[in-house]
């Protein structure tokens, strides 16, 4: 009874004069420092799971590590009178300019051919080739630490911000109507009216997933009768695998033109027309961020691991070569790698594009070629176009079979704000080059703190999910100042790969959880506060190991007191016009309890 | 306090225990509690250590910022004693040693890659001192003979000479890398050592024997056999956490293999 000594008892009678003596009661507040001791209440056992779980918990550094499966056809020949270059081609018709050459004596014979896999190889291993990284009359003097970042820069990046101003381009393959939009106005579409289950059909086609139930709604960047908001009534229309790209709505009998066929807008998806500020979703180009420098990777061929294809190279017989030295050319390798970084990631103090603790890291790939194949065409303002970037609904040429317009260096749409550097050999210029030619290109090198553009997202505060539409790609052409494939100069054929690579590190639970700020402790402070539900949602973060009965989570190892994360990445380098899209996966073969 | 307690006129003073049982504690002290056992967990288990490694890679240097680093064997003909007359020309770069019998490997099978020779191998040991009775060797690097220069030798008066490997080893990110990269801790927190003292050793599979080496040719010094162990057994390397680096330097603390190459001869006990 702690709060004894404040209680003071008065005799009635000493109140006041005449005052009665009176029965008092009070109630005496017990307040209890104490309680009763348990046995084995100090008694612990060690478990060394619970510690160590303890410490994975606790851990916020990442190791990312990844292999590489490189992927590659070297597609495009051409010819150059560059004689570094012109020597070390893989030859296609070495037979007819041998004989040419023998024959008119004349040393500007077009020997075409196609760069050697050095060129795009992940690690070059051409460091003692003379005339060419070594002496005498070298295009440059080759130094084997810079022989893993002279084609390609290496880094770990992470979901930094939203650009929603990001202007779009596409095309519908059906009409090949142009599509432009702001990437914030949503999915752009293009209407055609059909007869869908037996019912009047307004058919929304989009050159993207569209990322649309049935049931849910659409907002149009126009309105009919005042409303621009419409349920939807089916998806798909009677094509395979079209569901994901064709959205419907009941034709109630619109009259007009606003349905009307060929008509292109931009459409958001909306879960609940009467709480639609609040379940509309926004898009936008995911902008990455750059954690590490090109010097912290540390890339090594992946022991004796190649792929299914091989190596494809032969012997260039001396009389069969320009310069009369015999060598063997590669045109396209196998080697696998793997990719560390020496320095470690910290995720707590940085939150992703969406606010939220960091669940994804990207290994973002760059290609730098330095040597100088690639680029060189002058911008018009004193510096050069370097690499393009599109998404994945821009790599299909167009309807004449060239690459489309949203490629060309007129749009500057596409130019990446990545910059590029020039420079100069010691070795002449044959005059069909140097009459524009200012130098070799190359894309230099990001550092950490670089922002640079991502994927194509949608994101819901209603369903708290981002969802990837479309993956960024880059592409590369050749500088045809020294490398000529032909094509119209300003839009040529090139090559494309994808940039980011998405690593997994944690993940968001399925489940949405949602509570009272007034009422529940711990929510989360990356949480929305819903209008329609009047609460706080969010997905809890699942603790690192756990992994939920439809397996979703990631078990790593922790060692070190530090997560290693891993991932396999085929890494396509894909010629202009092949077919890129690969989406087809081979499940793995059912075993049952017999085997 | 339900003990029975009787009590005697003393003769001279006693004491008595009063077993008190307490059943209560204090709210609030569990908490300390927690943060206490989090403490004797890591007293008696310890925490996370990062054992964690790199690639330590030879410093570039000028001219080109190259990076390699050379190392050359040289083997002398242990069938004639070390006397006053020997000449430091007397140790050569080859696995073929003058009077190849009963030394050396013959150029067949060096040729050839016969096991007796594929199975030797140098080893570079890195140690914390320099000090042979006290030093802890904390990792070793072993370079192949498969890896390095060749010379011309004849393995049959029928035929042309044939290129066959020697002991000099250009080591590089490219090439032959095998013995170029240190791997050691990443974080300095375990074993904060960046200073190492470098030894090397060839092992001769031939034979089966090890054969020590020196940064110096015993013809070089005036007393052939007594010397200081520290200086011409070792050579200083220090890696640099920083730039993920290493350095070699002899024992005057001049770098060494930045262009020529790190010379080892071998030692000859009298």
């Amino acid at each position: 009874m702690g709060n004894r000594q404040d209680i003071r008892v008065i005799l009635g009678s000493l109140r006041y004069k005449s005052a009665p003596d009176t029965t008092l009661l009070f109630n005496v507040p017990l307040i209890q420092t104490a309680k009763e001791n348990v046995e084995f209440d100090r008694s612990l056992d060690v478990n060394l799971e619970q510690v160590f779980d303890n410490e994975r918990q606790n851990s916020d550094i990442i190791r990312p590590t990844c292999k590489f499966s490189l992927l590659f056809q070297n597609a495009y020949s051409g010819f150059t009178n560059y004689p570094p270059f012109e020597n070390n081609l893989y030859y296609l018709n070495a037979d007819s300019a041998a004989a040419l050459q023998c024959l008119s004596g004349a040393t500007t014979i077009s020997w075409t051919g196609v760069p050697q896999y050095n060129e795009f190889d992940f690690i070059r291993t051409d460091y003692n080739v003379s005339g060419y990284t070594q002496p005498p009359n070298e295009h440059l003097t080759f130094i084997p630490k810079s022989a893993s970042s002279y084609n390609w820069n290496f880094f770990v990046s992470y979901g930094y911000e939203n650009d929603y101003t990001k202007p779009m381009r596409a095309t519908d393959k059906k009409t090949n109507i142009i599509l432009n939009w702001i990437v914030g106005d949503g999915i752009p579409f293009i209407i055609e009216n059909t007869v869908y289950n037996g019912r009047n059909t307004v058919s929304f086609r989009c050159p993207v997933k569209h990322g649309m139930m049935v049931g849910e709604f659409v907002k149009l960047s126009f309105s009919y009768n005042g409303t621009d908001l419409f349920q939807i009534d089916s998806l798909g229309s009677n094509t395979f695998g079209s569901e994901e790209y064709v959205f419907n709505i009941i034709d109630v009998g619109y009259l007009g033109g606003t349905f009307s066929d060929g008509v292109t807008g931009t459409a958001k998806r909306v879960i609940l027309n009467e709480h639609e500020d609040d379940t509309i979703s926004t898009y936008y180009v995911r902008r990455n961020k750059i954690l590490t420098d090109s010097e912290n990777a540390v890339l090594v061929k992946a022991g004796f691991e190649q792929n299914i294809f091989g190596e494809k190279k032969k012997y260039e017989s001396s009389g069969f070569t320009p310069n009369q030295v015999a060598r063997v050319s590669v045109k396209e390798g196998s080697q696998s790698y793997t990719l560390s970084f020496n320095k470690d990631v910290r995720v707590n103090p940085i939150r992703d594009n969406q606010k939220r603790p960091i669940t994804e890291l990207f290994f973002t790939v760059v290609y730098k070629g330095f040597f100088g194949w690639m680029f060189g065409l002058p911008d018009g303002s004193g510096g050069y176009h370097g690499l393009k970037q599109g998404w994945e609904f821009n790599l299909p040429l167009n309807s004449v079979g060239a690459p489309d317009y949203w490629w060309s260096n007129f749009n500057s749409n596409s130019d990446t704000n990545i910059p590029v550097g020039t420079y100069t050999t010691a070795q002449s210029i044959p005059p069909y080059v140097s009459s524009s030619f200012n130098g070799f290109t190359y894309i230099e090198s990001l550092k950490e703190g670089d922002i640079i553009d991502g994927d194509y997202c949608e994101w819901s505060d209603y369903d708290q999910k981002e969802r990837t539409i479309s993956n960024i790609f880059h592409k590369l052409r050749f500088n045809p100042f020294v490398f000529k494939i032909g094509g119209t100069v300003a839009n040529q054929f090139g090559y494309y790969y994808q940039p980011h690579h998405v690593l997994t590190t944690r993940v968001f639970s399925d489940y949405i959880e949602d509570g009272d700020i007034r009422n529940v402790v711990g929510i989360p402070d990356y949480s929305h506060f819903s209008t329609t539900k009047n609460l706080f949602i969010w997905r809890d973060l699942y603790p690192y190991g756990f992994v939920d009965s439809g397996g979703i989570g990631v078990s790593y190892p922790f060692l070190n007191g530090v997560h290693y994360p891993f991932k396999n990445i085929i890494f396509r380098i894909i010629p202009e016009g092949t077919n890129y899209n690969e989406q087809t996966i081979i499940a793995d073969p059912t075993i049952d309890p017999c085997e | 306090m339900s003990n029975k307690f009787l009590f005697t006129i003393p003769k001279g003073n006693k004491s008595i225990d009063l077993p008190i049982e307490i059943k209560w504690d204090f709210y609030g002290r569990d908490d300390s509690i927690e943060l206490y056992e989090e403490e004797v967990l890591v007293d008696i288990i310890g925490v996370a250590k990062d054992f964690e490694i790199l690639r330590f890679s030879h410093s570039p240097y000028i001219p080109n910022q190259k990076t390699e680093i050379k190392y050359d064997f040289y083997f002398y003909d242990s069938s004639v004693p070390v006397s006053a007359s020997t000449v430091s020309t007397d140790w050569v770069n080859s696995y073929q040693f003058p009077n190849a019998n009963p030394s050396g490997f013959s150029s067949t099978q060096i040729y050839y890659y016969e096991k007796p020779f594929t199975k030797s191998f140098f080893k570079l040991d890195f140690y914390d001192t320099k000090d042979t009775q006290s030093q802890t060797n904390y990792f070793t690097i072993i370079i192949p003979v498969q890896q390095g220069a060749t010379e011309s030798a004849s393995i049959s008066p029928l035929t042309p000479n044939v290129n066959i490997r020697k002991p000099s080893y250009t080591l590089d990110f490219v090439g032959d890398k095998e013995g170029f990269f240190i791997y050691w801790l990443k974080n300095e927190a375990f074993l904060n050592i960046d200073t190492f003292y470098m030894s090397a050793k060839f092992f001769d599979g031939r034979l089966g024997i090890f054969v020590k080496m020196m940064n110096e040719p015993q013809s070089s010094l005036s007393d052939k056999f007594i010397f200081d162990n520290g200086q011409y057994f070792f050579n200083k390397v220090v890696i640099d956490y920083t730039t993920k680096t290493y350095e070699v330097f002899d024992y005057l603390n001049n770098r060494i293999g930045a262009g020529s190459p790190i010379k080892w001869y071998e030692y000859i006990n009298p």
